[in-house]
């Protein structure tokens, strides 16, 4: 019989510009791996619908071991102090094979 | 009526079919990519024509016409940013992001200026084509600048206001202020290498050294779809600037207004250097008085959201797309390639 683990999905929307840095944070804060979806949608900023591919909305997931967190957010926090656009929401969900996401990113 | 000429280019005229589509609202839409798509092809085309006649150029002239591409890209943001401070209609932060689209360049306007002139049967120098490449990144730089003295003085105002002695908030500020001098040199960077950059003068190069034997067996991939590809680039960015012209309620008649005020300084500016300084023919002055009068919306808006989240970037795309970019395209090319013809005799 398969076991369900309890983990958290992290999801980000923000401009693609801004994807390295967020790799690079995900990388510091231990997460596991993400996804990356191009996106489109509108929102307090405007509409983001720039499909000429020089100007597009992305959405990332991550699913992060709970006690890694609570760093992550405050990192993202501080992207949002200054001024950047990101919608930030978590996720209850649950996986098999949690050792999988325990594992750092090589 | 030199602007009907110009209206009658097949380019200019698929533009307009563009923002005619978002008029009467119809479905058509282009698949995702196909402009960043269309824009390495023509970035890439222009480069080794250009670079395969620049190799016979004159270097004297063609330094100068770098050191002028740098002088254009360094004052032309200034004299947005004081332009718009004037207007009060703006923060100074957006003041900032704004001016930087205007003192950087759209290769989009170039292209379609080239092919005005061609189908014209006007001649015109190749120099202009490293101001396209220079002037790119200096814009940002100021912009850059411009956005970290706004947010000194909005900072200062701020603690003005604020009753003395919260020392904490005093702390994260300068925490602030490390992470933007770190992230700076990072943005110094992204501009100098931005990716059209880094096509077009790659392109360049590779046309300037190349055998002649070899380029000439690329001619029909650099000549003889080029403006068949610029038409349809301009199709869909007539397309997406259709779509930003509905945001004009946004910002406002004043604005409005800058975005067309602008490019006419820029215009006049540019013939002036073009003329009298470079001492270009009338075709090679209007090409710099259209780099002069264009505002960047592939390079800058990402470089913008990035260095001035601050800024409302409804603002700075609707100007740049959806007012200046029609404006010279229609209405500016003729306009400065009559001032040229002026002020020639």
């Amino acid at each position: 019989m398969n076991r369900l683990y309890p983990e958290k999905l992290l999801n980000i929307i923000t401009i693609d510009a801004l994807e390295e840095k967020l790799v690079e944070s995900f990388r510091k804060y231990g997460a596991s791996g993400y996804t990356i979806l191009r996106a489109q949608g509108e929102g307090s900023s405007g509409v983001r619908s720039d499909m000429t591919g020089f100007d597009a909305n992305i959405m990332i997931k991550v699913i992060i071991p709970p006690e890694r967190l609570t760093a992550m957010l405050d990192s993202l926090e501080r992207k949002i102090n200054k001024g950047h656009h990101l919608t930030v929401f978590i996720v209850d969900v649950e996986v098999l094979s949690p050792e999988k996401f325990n594992a750092r990113m090589r | 009526m030199p602007s009907i000429s110009n209206l009658l280019l097949p380019a200019v005229l698929f533009f307009v079919l563009g923002i005619f589509t978002r008029v009467i609202k119809s479905d058509l839409r282009f698949p995702p990519d196909l402009a960043k798509i269309l824009s390495i092809y023509l970035l890439m085309a222009i480069g080794l024509h250009g670079g395969n006649a620049l190799a016979k150029a004159d270097l004297f002239i063609a330094l100068n016409s770098v050191m002028w591409a740098f002088i254009l890209g360094f004052t032309l943001p200034i004299i947005g940013y004081l332009i718009l401070l004037a207007t009060r209609k703006v923060g100074l932060l957006d003041a900032a992001a704004i001016s930087a689209h205007y003192g950087s360049v759209s290769a989009g306007t170039f292209l379609t200026a080239i092919a005005y002139l061609d189908n014209a049967g006007i001649k015109y120098e190749d120099y202009p084509l490293i101001m396209l490449a220079i002037m790119e990144s200096p814009a940002i730089v100021v912009g850059l600048l411009l956005a970290a003295k706004a947010r000194r003085t909005i900072a200062a105002r701020k603690s003005k206001a604020a009753s003395h002695g919260d020392e904490k908030l005093a702390l994260t500020n300068s925490d602030n202020v490390d992470n933007e001098e770190a992230s700076f040199t990072s943005l110094l960077h992204d501009a100098f290498t931005n990716g059209s950059v880094v096509i077009l003068l790659g392109s360049m190069v590779i046309g300037a050294i190349s055998l002649p034997s070899g380029m000439e067996k690329l001619f029909p991939f650099v000549d003889d779809i080029f403006m068949g590809v610029l038409c349809l680039f301009l199709f869909e960015m007539g397309n997406v600037a259709g779509k930003r012209l509905g945001d004009l309620r946004q910002v406002g008649i004043v604005l409005a207004l800058f975005g067309i005020v602008m490019p006419l300084i820029g215009g006049v500016l540019g013939v002036y250097i073009g003329l009298n300084i470079l001492d270009f023919s009338v075709g090679g002055a209007t090409l710099v008085a259209v780099l002069a009068a264009s505002a960047s919306y592939i390079a800058v808006p990402p470089a913008m959201r990035l260095a001035i989240p601050e800024a409302n970037p409804s603002y700075y795309l609707t100007l740049s797309l959806g007012i200046t970019f029609p404006f010279n395209v229609i209405v500016g090319i003729p306009l400065f390639h009559k001032l040229a013809q002026l002020n020639a005799i």
